[in-house]
């Protein structure tokens, strides 16, 4: 969670039109930057993210650091593609963006994209790198796209210049079917960033997986979405009770989650709403948020039929904690799918791991925090007393 | 401009050591295994053996604000003689410099130290230029060899409070002459 400013600095040359990275190198490059910037606003909501670009008919500041990320995001929109990138320009226009931000206790921080071959020597870019450290600023390197000779080492030798302790990182990413983003989200550049982010980043992977572009299962979700979807909430499913596990230390808190789970799947509302909040998809691509709809529904459905009384105890916090946990949350009510059953709700809630594991990756809610702490002490007891409420309830059906 | 030393630092003036909002504190480009609390901090800067250094070249920039408005009267830096200081520009109530500004502005006062200040000896200021200092900005600009690396190991400033006196402050503090 640290305090961060980061500008982006893409690449826009001539090279970005090559197709040898699904579906073109600009494509993928604009999705990877997308992702960045999202895990970058919910790791510490007090981060600020800009972008440049460095070719065209010069380097351009696309938007200054800022914590918006609608801003950020629409700013990508109607990007061209054109001449030749200039490395060492973009990077000090950069460093000169985030000399001038705002919060001066942020730590300064450049991700570059480099793509194209660089036409700069290594001594230049040594210095440049010296001049980043001696103003600490970390960097990050992206190298993807052309293998020019030369053009690993004269990356390699600008993060040494500019490594202060392991802060600057460099990923190589080949060519081949692997999606860009995906690569760089097992990377220190996003893993970096801390618990919030990875926790957020997993979930976008989980649904980043089952985009058009991945067909991982084999199955075109065109030809046969029940099928892919099916395929797709198991994989989620066993993701979820992985990160659980592993999240199993973290401490636990209460209202937030336990409201949060139920309310977000069983109501239509919730759907657009999840629709125009960016934290919940970092991907654009419709066909995820339609797919996630769909498993909405049905679960809302199954859920509605079987037991209506019972998801309204549960039901009584938040609305906006659930959008902010929303693919989390689509696990969660993709596991309990099978057994929806109000007992096993509650059931759920107790699971310590579970609520944990949701709770780890809500933004701005610290784990270790006593209040915390106290609230999911008072909520397990109040599961406890729901699930009493739930079987006072079924026999007065009964009894009616 | 040679630097004077003061044979004594006069009884009004204590060490501002109190004085210093150790929260906003920076340093650029010092080493992290030689950081700015090796020469400022009280048990540290006694120590021969820890300094202050400087990274990717030899010059540094010391930001330290006080928890309240001071008069600065003298400072005293200790280093090696080969590493250590030369050229010091001081600024006061100057924000978040960076090395590409630092010299955009006149400096309250520059001073150039000699191996002989570098053993301790406090060098007098410009009294008349730091009044009213909330912040203070040391810019260490070279050292005394021209060698890449700059080591500090004792920063000390020395003055007064103009709001409040802190008595227990006040004594003399001989230098031995």
């Amino acid at each position: 969670m640290v305090l961060e400013a980061t500008m982006i600095c893409i690449d826009n040359s001539e090279w970005m039109r090559n197709g040898d990275y699904s579906p073109s190198r600009f494509q993928a490059q604009s999705d990877a930057v997308n992702l960045i910037c999202g895990a970058k606003t919910q790791s510490n909501p007090e981060n600020t993210v800009g972008v440049l670009t460095m070719a065209g008919k010069g380097v351009r500041v696309l938007v200054t650091p800022t914590s918006d990320l609608g801003k950020i995001l629409a700013c990508m929109h109607g990007l061209e593609i054109g001449g030749e990138m200039n490395l060492a320009a973009g990077i000090q226009v950069a460093q000169l963006a985030l000399k001038h931000r705002q919060n001066k206790k942020q730590q300064q921080r450049i991700i570059v994209f480099v793509g194209s071959p660089i036409k700069h020597e290594k001594k230049l870019l040594e210095m440049i790198g010296r001049k980043l450290k001696k103003n600490s600023v970390a960097l990050d390197i992206v190298n993807f796209g052309e293998e020019d000779d030369g053009k690993t080492e004269k990356l390699e030798a600008l993060l040494a210049a500019v490594n202060n302790n392991d802060t600057s990182h460099i990923v190589h990413v080949p060519p081949g079917p692997n999606v860009l983003s995906d690569v760089l989200i097992s990377t220190p550049i996003f893993t970096g960033d801390g618990e919030g982010a990875s926790g957020f980043v997993a979930a976008s992977a989980a649904a980043a997986a089952g985009g058009a572009s991945g067909f991982d299962f084999g199955v075109d979700p065109n030809l046969d979405p029940e099928l892919a979807l099916a395929l797709r909430v198991s994989m989620e499913e066993e993701r979820a009770r992985q990160e659980a596990a592993a999240k199993k230390a973290a401490e636990e808190a209460a209202k937030q989650e336990k409201g949060g789970e139920q309310p977000s799947s069983s109501q239509d509302a919730t759907m657009t709403e999840r629709a125009t909040t960016p934290a919940s998809g970092a991907d654009n691509k419709a066909t995820d948020l339609m797919d996630d709809e769909n498993a909405l529904l049905q679960q809302a459905l199954a859920m509605s039929m079987d037991d209506p009384a019972s998801s309204h105890d549960v039901r009584d916090t938040d609305m906006s904690e659930a959008a902010a946990v929303d693919p989390e949350l689509a696990l969660a009510q993709d596991s309990t799918k099978d057994s929806s059953n109000p007992a096993d709700m509650s059931k759920l809630l107790a699971d310590q791991s579970f609520v944990s594991s949701i709770l780890a990756s809500l933004p701005g809610v610290d784990p270790n925090d006593p209040s915390v702490k106290d609230l999911l002490a008072s909520m397990q007891s109040q599961s406890e007393t729901d699930k009493k409420k739930n079987e006072d309830k079924e026999p007065k059906e009964e009894d009616k | 401009m040679s630097a004077e030393s003061a044979s004594a630092i006069p009884r009004s003036q204590v060490d501002l050591l109190d004085f210093i909002d150790w929260s906003g504190v920076e340093c650029l480009n010092q080493s992290t295994s030689h950081s700015l609390a090796n020469a400022l901090k009280q048990g540290y800067r006694e120590d021969e053996g820890l300094n202050l250094e400087s990274d990717a070249d030899e010059q540094l920039l010391i930001y330290i604000p006080f928890n309240q408005v001071v008069k600065l009267h003298s400072i005293a830096i200790k280093g090696p003689e080969e590493e250590g200081p030369k050229t010091v520009k001081l600024f006061s109530n100057k924000e978040h410099m960076g090395f590409s500004n630092v010299n955009d502005f006149p400096p309250s006062d520059t001073i150039v130290l000699s191996p002989d200040n570098l053993t301790g000896k406090p060098v007098l200021l410009k009294y008349v230029k730091f009044q009213n200092v909330r912040s203070l900005t040391i810019f260490i600009e070279d050292n005394q060899s021209g060698s890449d690396v700059t080591k500090v190991q004792k920063i000390c400033l020395y003055g007064t409070t103009v709001e409040t006196t802190d008595m227990k402050g006040l004594k003399k503090i001989e230098d031995g002459h």
